[in-house]
């Protein structure tokens, strides 16, 4: 049974540990069995978008077991509206990637609402990292983007009771909870709100934190073996169209 | 059933002794778990042992909350029962760590977070002062960044249950020259964050402490697994390590 990861990086992290290159998600894959890893570059997070897009790229070239998001920033929507079509049509990029905390900007902002737009009229799903209760304007947000499909990364950190009733009311909002802090019960407590098992994914967010951290959540989870396919790849391979 | 792996736990999961466990009612969480959930939860996992008390203590009565740790934990072999202090009401600390020291409790659990104190304040100070005396282990909460400083040069003995992993770099500081300063592997999620510990620092200065029934069991014991430290190193963290604080 494959397992596709939708949530993970490439590159390096400013902190006291060993993120590597490319060839790290690959050797941590192997050793999780990890057959397909969707990445985003971490220098276009944390720093320069289209400088870590265009990276990420030639690391995407040699790589089929890794595709890629194109990260937008939403102060630069412009100038990211013209990369995540430049990144697209390379074949090697099947989604967007929207982090809050390092360009600053919320759901709710102006900024970020231009930046959905950018996402819908290209049609990908979005990797959003999400850590707080402004998921909960979520659902108006996506509801009012017809094709916008949008998968909450973190499941909303520590707003994780927020983002399961947001997912619920809404049917274009996939839950992903890949976490340091790994509070117990949240898969549970999304699937009692409402969210149907076809709308959780799983990520790792490697190589900043280990895949065994993901992976021991969805062990606790105790899903049926049907449950599992669907989560580790099932609902993955279908949302991005990949032939698994 | 599929054939991964990681989904079925193997002998380098196991735990001799979790310093990270609660029980009883906790407001803000969306449902609250009783001790006998949490012992089931225990013995459904790797861990065999833990250090544990009401959840009573920190956020309501101290007094009480020691006193239904020592009545709730007589009848649980595999628990060990930590007591705390408020440091909100520090003037009654001596008080409570003579009760407890008189009860054979050997580690003291702070809550700083959930009652709010600073590295600076009085209460918290009169505490730490208070439970270094009389020998206790402090199982700490909090940024070791803030409460590490002023807990250094005084020989105490601190189990750090907070260290994240993006500030592992301030922590080996610490520790270096700290040989009683330990923390948990709970927040520990980089890919080489536990073997950074082991190879700069030792072995020594890792404890397992899960958060049981806050956090799920399985990303901790499946760290512990994966991690690529000796079979040595892994039981010093998983049990040995803290054995030797309750000798």
């Amino acid at each position: 049974m494959p397992i596709i990861d939708v949530h993970a990086h490439v590159g390096h992290w400013p902190f006291h540990l060993t993120s590597g290159d490319a060839d790290a998600n690959l050797r941590q894959m192997d050793r999780y069995g990890i057959d397909l890893q969707l990445v985003s570059a971490s220098e276009a997070v944390v720093y320069d978008a289209v400088a870590g897009n265009a990276a990420l790229y030639k690391a995407l070239a040699t790589r089929p077991r890794l595709l890629g998001y194109a990260v937008v920033n939403p102060n630069r929507i412009e100038e990211s509206a013209t990369d995540l079509r430049r990144c697209l049509d390379t074949g090697r990029f099947v989604g967007a990637k929207i982090h809050t905390t390092y360009p600053g900007r919320l759901p709710g902002s102006p900024e970020m609402a231009a930046a959905f737009d950018v996402v819908a009229e290209a049609g990908v799903p979005l990797l959003l990292h999400t850590w707080g209760t402004e998921v909960t304007l979520l659902p108006e947000l996506v509801e009012a983007r017809p094709g916008l499909r949008v998968i909450l990364g973190h499941a909303g950190g520590d707003a994780w009771r927020e983002a399961a009733h947001a997912a619920a009311a809404c049917d274009r909002l996939y839950l992903e909870h890949c976490r340091t802090a790994t509070d117990a019960g949240r898969i549970a407590y999304a699937r009692e709100a409402g969210v149907p098992v076809e709308r959780l994914l799983f990520g790792t967010d490697a190589t900043l934190i280990d895949p065994c951290v993901s992976l021991g959540v969805i062990r606790d989870a105790h899903f049926t073996e049907d449950e599992l396919e669907r989560v580790l790849w099932r609902n993955a391979a279908r949302l991005f169209g990949l032939g698994v | 059933m599929s054939g991964y792996a990681w989904l079925r736990p193997t002998a380098e999961e196991y735990v001799g002794w979790d310093v990270d466990v609660l029980y009883g009612p906790w407001p803000r969480h969306h449902r609250d778990t009783d001790l006998a959930e949490v012992r089931a939860r225990l013995a459904g996992s790797p861990v065999a042992g833990a250090l544990a008390l009401s959840t009573r203590g920190p956020l309501f009565d101290d007094a009480g909350g020691n006193a239904e740790t020592l009545r709730d934990l007589a009848g649980c072999p595999e628990l060990r029962p930590v007591g705390t202090v408020d440091v909100r009401d520090a003037l009654t600390a001596e008080a409570r760590l003579d009760d407890l020291a008189a009860a054979g409790v050997r580690f003291l659990r702070l809550f700083t977070v959930d009652q709010g104190a600073e590295p600076d304040f009085p209460g918290y100070r009169r505490v730490v002062r208070l439970a270094v005396e009389r020998g206790m282990v402090l199982l700490h909460d909090g940024d070791p960044r803030r409460f590490g400083p002023p807990l250094t040069g005084r020989g105490a003995d601190v189990v750090f249950l907070d260290l994240h992993a993006y500030v592992l770099a301030d922590f080996l500081l610490l520790a270096r020259d700290e040989p009683g300063f330990r923390a948990t592997t709970r927040m520990l999620s980089g890919p080489d964050s536990i073997e950074r510990v082991v190879g700069s620092v030792g072995a020594r200065h890792l404890v397992f402490g899960s958060r049981t029934p806050f956090m799920d069991i399985s990303p901790q014991t499946l760290k512990l697994r994966y991690a690529d430290i000796s079979a040595d190193d892994r039981a010093a963290i998983a049990t040995r390590n803290v054995e030797e604080l309750l000798a």
